[in-house]
């Protein structure tokens, strides 16, 4: 027996679909730390015209990990980058200033520039900085 | 598993090559949602142990409110007691907004107390004055388990989607894709076959020609 319907165009579709939901949220611009500790109402707009906005005590949880050059330079939210390539599910960091801060929150020791974190990792940071993390999909990896 | 295949027009080698490609992005996608899923369910599961656990707290301070501004109550005159909470009711302001988690748009509230409304501790029935405290704090707790309650409803209408789609993938259309290249070799492999055996033939009667040819 076979299906009557363009399994092509639906596939397509819905992989396109799928990703622009994932990454539609993600910042139009971000914003550095020290900006967002001066708002009032600390939000980034999103790509999507949305508003994310973080929490004040979260910023302020952030504070006790960054040194002065981090608060000048860690652009929020915290970009995770979702590996698809990979068997468990793995986020990449990939910014330096980003990379210091998570290994400080996580207490780990990162070895280069670039960080890798598995889903325990991830949910400590999502209880402890939760609104400051943001994931996204690679669409070069899925397409390539 | 299913046994079923996918429709399609002609059995090509061309046809083949696109099957594995869609094979390929069928399996990128399903790791996708799977990740997604995994996401989804911590956050889940992490904001159901915050529910029970604020709620908790919000039943505590709610009674310590009660005891106390029944003991504010039974110890100053009405009046008095009227007065005093007029003069002491803050202006306060409910930040609505949203944050966004694993691509899910969720809810994000939050108290803003404003300024706080000077008062003479002379005048002030101490235990009403704490009992307003107790209050402004079960306040920020209404709102945030309203918040969690809420994004409990979204993030568990997420999980249920997702997680319908991948098992769309893994129980019907990754086997039906792999069926119909199983089937395609197959139809490759009998073609060949039929190949040799019809070769073989031709060559069995041009041997037999040329055979009959020399004999003449």
């Amino acid at each position: 027996m076979s299906l009557n319907f363009n399994f092509d165009d639906y596939l397509e579709k819905y992989l396109t679909y799928e990703l622009r939901i994932v990454n539609r949220y993600l910042p139009m611009k971000r914003k550095k730390l020290r900006e967002l500790l001066i708002e009032e109402h600390p939000h980034v707009v999103c790509s999507d015209g949305s508003i994310h906005m973080f929490r004040k005590d979260e910023l302020n949880t952030l504070l006790k990990y960054v040194s002065d050059e981090e608060l000048n330079n860690l652009a929020l939210p915290i970009i995770l980058e979702l590996r698809v390539d990979m068997d468990v599910t793995t986020a990449l960091v990939r910014e330096k200033y980003a990379v210091s801060v998570i290994s400080k929150i996580l207490g780990i020791e990162r070895t280069n520039n670039e960080l890798y974190l598995y889903p325990p990792h991830l949910s400590e940071l999502r209880r402890k900085v939760g609104t400051l993390i943001q994931y996204f999909i690679s669409t070069s990896e899925i397409r390539g | 598993m299913s046994q079923q295949t996918l429709k399609i027009t002609r059995p090509t080698k061309m046809e083949l090559i696109r099957l594995r490609r869609r094979l390929a992005i069928a399996r990128r996608l399903h790791k996708i949602l799977k990740d997604r899923l995994v996401i989804l369910s911590q956050e889940l599961i992490s904001l159901i142990k915050e529910a029970i656990s604020v709620r908790e707290e919000l039943h505590r301070k709610l009674c310590e409110c009660q005891e106390l501004a029944m003991r504010g109550y039974l110890t100053y005159p009405i009046s008095a007691t009227e007065s005093y909470i007029s003069r002491r009711i803050s202006v306060k302001s409910l930040i609505v907004g949203s944050r966004i988690y694993a691509g899910v748009k969720l809810p994000f509230y939050e108290v803003d107390v404003g300024e706080k409304v000077p008062i003479s501790y002379f005048d002030a029935p101490l235990s009403i004055e704490q009992s307003i405290r107790c209050y402004e704090e079960a306040l920020k707790l209404i709102t945030r388990l309203a918040e969690i309650e809420e994004s409990i409803k979204l993030v568990g209408n997420e999980v249920s989607r997702t997680k319908r789609r991948a098992n769309a993938l893994e129980h019907f259309l990754i086997p039906r894709i792999l069926n119909t290249i199983k089937y395609l070799r197959a139809k490759f492999e009998e073609r060949e076959r039929e190949n040799k055996a019809r070769m073989k033939k031709i060559k069995e009667i041009l041997e037999a020609r040329a055979s009959y040819v020399t004999q003449l």
